[in-house]
């Protein structure tokens, strides 16, 4: 549907034209007019210009050589100046022989010549002009593109980290819950201040994905289920192995074993770390250690 | 009344704008006064070969003295002239020689004129660029009444026809843009002139449902009424069109309808069906949700004014200033300049039914204002009355007398330089869109505005 409605009484073409206009300078965005190109490249050549390539007065220059063309133009062109001389007994005898001498040759197309090639001056000076301005705006263009790529490769860097850094901490093995609860029912005494410990941490962090707000994110953690959160299936797990960088070697590369069938749960011999994740006494590599894209690397909230 | 309507071509199966404009204006004159057509026996307007036979002839019951033309014309030769006189300084000889290279030249049709000017009250000439139109004038001026059909092109430059412009006896206009460009370029303030367009036999039931199945449309779709050739700006239009359809997803088609000097793009969303017969072109574009005008240079769209006619709007290209100024005064079409223009005046017409229908309603009240048969008609013959009326005032002397120069002689053609046309052109002021309002609000519409004369 269109973006407006016109009532058939009351159309106006030059009024639908207007807002049609508006409408594509929206869709182009902050997008440079023609004219303000023209202004930028007139006025700040300098800052745009690489100086080394292309002389920031270079305009300057051709106007001053097309103002120096047309007065050229006016003293070569005519006839007068043609057969004309400083001296007037010369010119006098030129005068005389000028039906003689237009016998040999043709003054009318020298006069032509020499408008064409101030003609083509014109066209050069436009040219030139107007490389100008593309230059300017490729150089606008080239600036913004770079500033993009940087901070992408910026965002890059913190996910590969975060990834690298969550893939440390969370490691599934299936059966680790009976042994956890085996030995947690061992240790029961002495850790229970440990246990609870750990409770509050994990209270904490959920607290703290609720403040965030939103679904998850792909990348981050709240997209990854950790065995922290308890809420990690058999079928969520290869998700956890497809978001492993590709430097990092599968268990189905490595020499000696088996390739592991989809959807089947990696097996203890796959992990190569312990399984720090339920383990309180390991150090935590939180996510929240990663550096940030704005370059703060504290905690989220205030108070975690 | 006896007049002679002297125009290029003529034939009923002869379709270019200025010759239909003179059919159609002879055909319905003729219920008013007597009625000759002097024309050429050309049918190709490249060439103007003699395709037809000379003498007498009859077309819809008005007859036609055709006379053969002299020479064909060389598009390489007339190109050449063309470079001379539109892009450098040059005498008035390049510009005869100019214009004999153009043709249709035809001297018996020139020599018959002058013979047959005291038989007849009146000659309508047409198209101003012409040999006929130059030289037929020149012949009986005092009794030539102009209809330039005058487009925005380098040939207003050329200076041999500021003269005409101010000696004839008056000029019928097409269009505000006609009138205002051709007294900027001549100072013709004075010729009694009128702004009349052409009128079109648009039907009251035209049967788009006919047309979709006699060529198998299926559809929403576009049209383009006219001959398929790069000047008209089909070029870009197939270049914009296929970009709309690739980046709108959008159902449109576009249909084109005339006889085609260009290679059509072989793409499913535009079909050619050539040249069809008006009737079928009428179902044509009252199946049509919009017509698309391409055209950088018009004198008049005869083809937009039906369109209004059949309560169809219009998209035309705004960088022709006859064009635009009808979509302002009608209210009745959207224009563009560029693609991006284009793109959201077509998706605007495609998509809001009930502004497509509200200027469809515009067009056709513009139309039935300004464009019926009887108000073209009605104007015509004020004008004549009008020239009669002055006539019958200053007395045969003065309608003797002509108001043209002699044409320069052998050292006056070789000698003045003048301006090279497209710079003159170029320096012709546009328009202004103060000019908007319906014609028939303007004093020129109702013929009273004799602009002096």
């Amino acid at each position: 549907m269109a973006d407006f409605s016109i009532r058939s009484d009351s159309v106006n073409v030059e009024e639908i034209m207007r807002q049609i206009r508006a409408r594509i300078r929206e869709k182009r965005g902050v997008d440079y007019t023609e004219k303000e190109i023209r202004e930028l490249a007139a006025v700040k050549l300098e800052q745009f210009l690489d100086p080394s390539k292309v002389r920031s007065d270079l305009l300057e220059q051709y106007r001053e050589l097309q103002q120096r063309q047309m007065q050229a133009e006016a003293e070569v062109v005519d006839e007068i100046s043609l057969f004309g001389s400083p001296r007037p007994w010369l010119r006098r005898v030129r005068r005389w022989l000028r039906p003689v001498l237009k016998l040999f040759l043709n003054p009318v197309a020298l006069m032509r010549a020499s408008r064409v090639n101030v003609r083509h001056t014109d066209l050069l000076f436009e040219i030139v002009h107007n490389l100008v301005v593309e230059t300017t705006r490729l150089s606008m263009e080239l600036k913004t593109l770079k500033m993009r790529v940087e901070s992408i490769s910026s965002r890059m860097d913190f996910d590969e980290r975060r990834a690298r850094a969550l893939e440390s901490v969370v490691q599934y093995r299936p059966g680790a819950a009976a042994e956890e609860a085996a030995s947690a029912a061992g240790r029961k005494d002495e850790d229970e201040g440990e246990g609870e410990a750990t409770a509050s941490r994990s209270r904490r962090r959920r607290r703290r994905r609720g403040r965030r707000g939103g679904g998850p994110r792909p990348g981050t953690e709240e997209a990854i289920p950790s065995a922290e959160t308890g809420g990690q299936t058999a079928a969520e797990e290869p998700a956890v192995t497809r978001a492993a960088p590709a430097d990092r070697p599968r268990a189905s590369d490595r020499p000696g074993e088996p390739a592991r069938a989809e959807g089947q749960p990696r097996t203890e011999g796959g992990g190569n770390a312990p399984e720090t994740a339920s383990s309180p006494a390991a150090p935590r590599p939180s996510a929240d250690a990663a550096p940030r894209p704005d370059g703060h690397s504290g905690p989220d909230q205030p108070g975690d | 009344m006896k007049l002679a309507v002297v125009v290029q071509r003529y034939g009923a199966d002869i379709s270019g704008g200025a010759e239909l404009h003179a059919r159609y204006l002879a055909e319905h004159l003729a219920r008013h006064a007597r009625v000759d057509v002097v024309t050429t026996c050309a049918r190709d307007y490249v060439t103007w070969r003699n395709d037809l036979p000379a003498g007498a002839d009859r077309v819809n019951g008005v007859p036609v003295f055709r006379f053969p033309v002299d020479r064909v014309r060389t598009p390489r030769v007339f190109g050449r002239h063309s470079e001379r006189v539109f892009e450098y300084e040059h005498t008035v000889g390049d510009e005869l020689a100019w214009l004999d290279a153009e043709g249709p030249a035809c001297p018996r049709l020139i020599r018959h004129l002058s013979a047959v000017s005291q038989q007849y009250d009146y000659f309508i000439v047409f198209s101003y660029r012409y040999y006929h139109a130059y030289y037929g004038i020149r012949a009986v001026p005092s009794k030539s009444i102009l209809v330039p059909t005058a487009e925005r092109d380098p040939a207003i430059g050329v200076s041999l026809f500021q003269p005409i412009f101010r000696g004839v006896r008056a000029i019928m206009y097409n269009s505000h843009e006609e009138q205002a460009m051709i007294r900027a370029v001549s100072g013709n303030a004075q010729v009694p002139g009128v702004v009349v367009g052409v009128g079109s036999e648009v039907p009251d039931a035209p049967q788009p449902e006919r047309f979709r199945r006699t060529y198998g449309v299926r559809g929403r779709f576009a049209v383009y009424v006219g001959r398929i050739d790069e000047n008209k700006g089909c070029n870009e239009l197939f270049e914009f069109f296929q970009r709309y359809v690739a980046l709108r997803q959008s159902d449109l088609s576009l249909v084109l309808i005339g006889a085609s000097l260009l290679p059509v793009p072989a793409h499913p969303r535009i079909r050619h069906l050539g040249f069809l017969p008006d009737e079928d072109k009428f179902d044509a574009i009252a199946a049509a949700d919009v017509l698309v005008m391409p055209s950088f240079y018009e004198s008049l769209s005869m083809v937009a004014l039906e369109a209004w006619g059949l309560g169809k709007p219009v998209l035309a290209n705004a960088r022709c200033d006859v064009l635009r100024g009808q979509c302002i005064r009608s209210n009745a079409g959207l224009y563009y300049e560029n693609y991006n223009e284009f793109a959201e005046a077509l998706y605007q017409v495609e998509t809001d039914r009930n502004l497509a229908a509200a200027l469809g309603e515009n067009g056709r009240d513009f139309f039935c204002r300004n464009y019926r048969w009887p108000v073209i008609e009605g104007k015509y013959l004020d004008m004549l009355r009008a020239l009669q009326d002055e006539d019958r005032a200053a007395g045969p002397q003065a309608v003797r007398t002509s108001p043209l120069p002699p044409l320069p002689g052998w050292f006056a053609r070789r000698r003045q330089m003048r301006r090279p046309a497209r710079e003159v052109m170029n320096q012709l002021p546009l328009v202004a869109e103060a000019g908007a309002g319906s014609l028939a609000a303007s004093p020129a519409a109702t013929g009273k505005d004799r602009d002096g004369g």
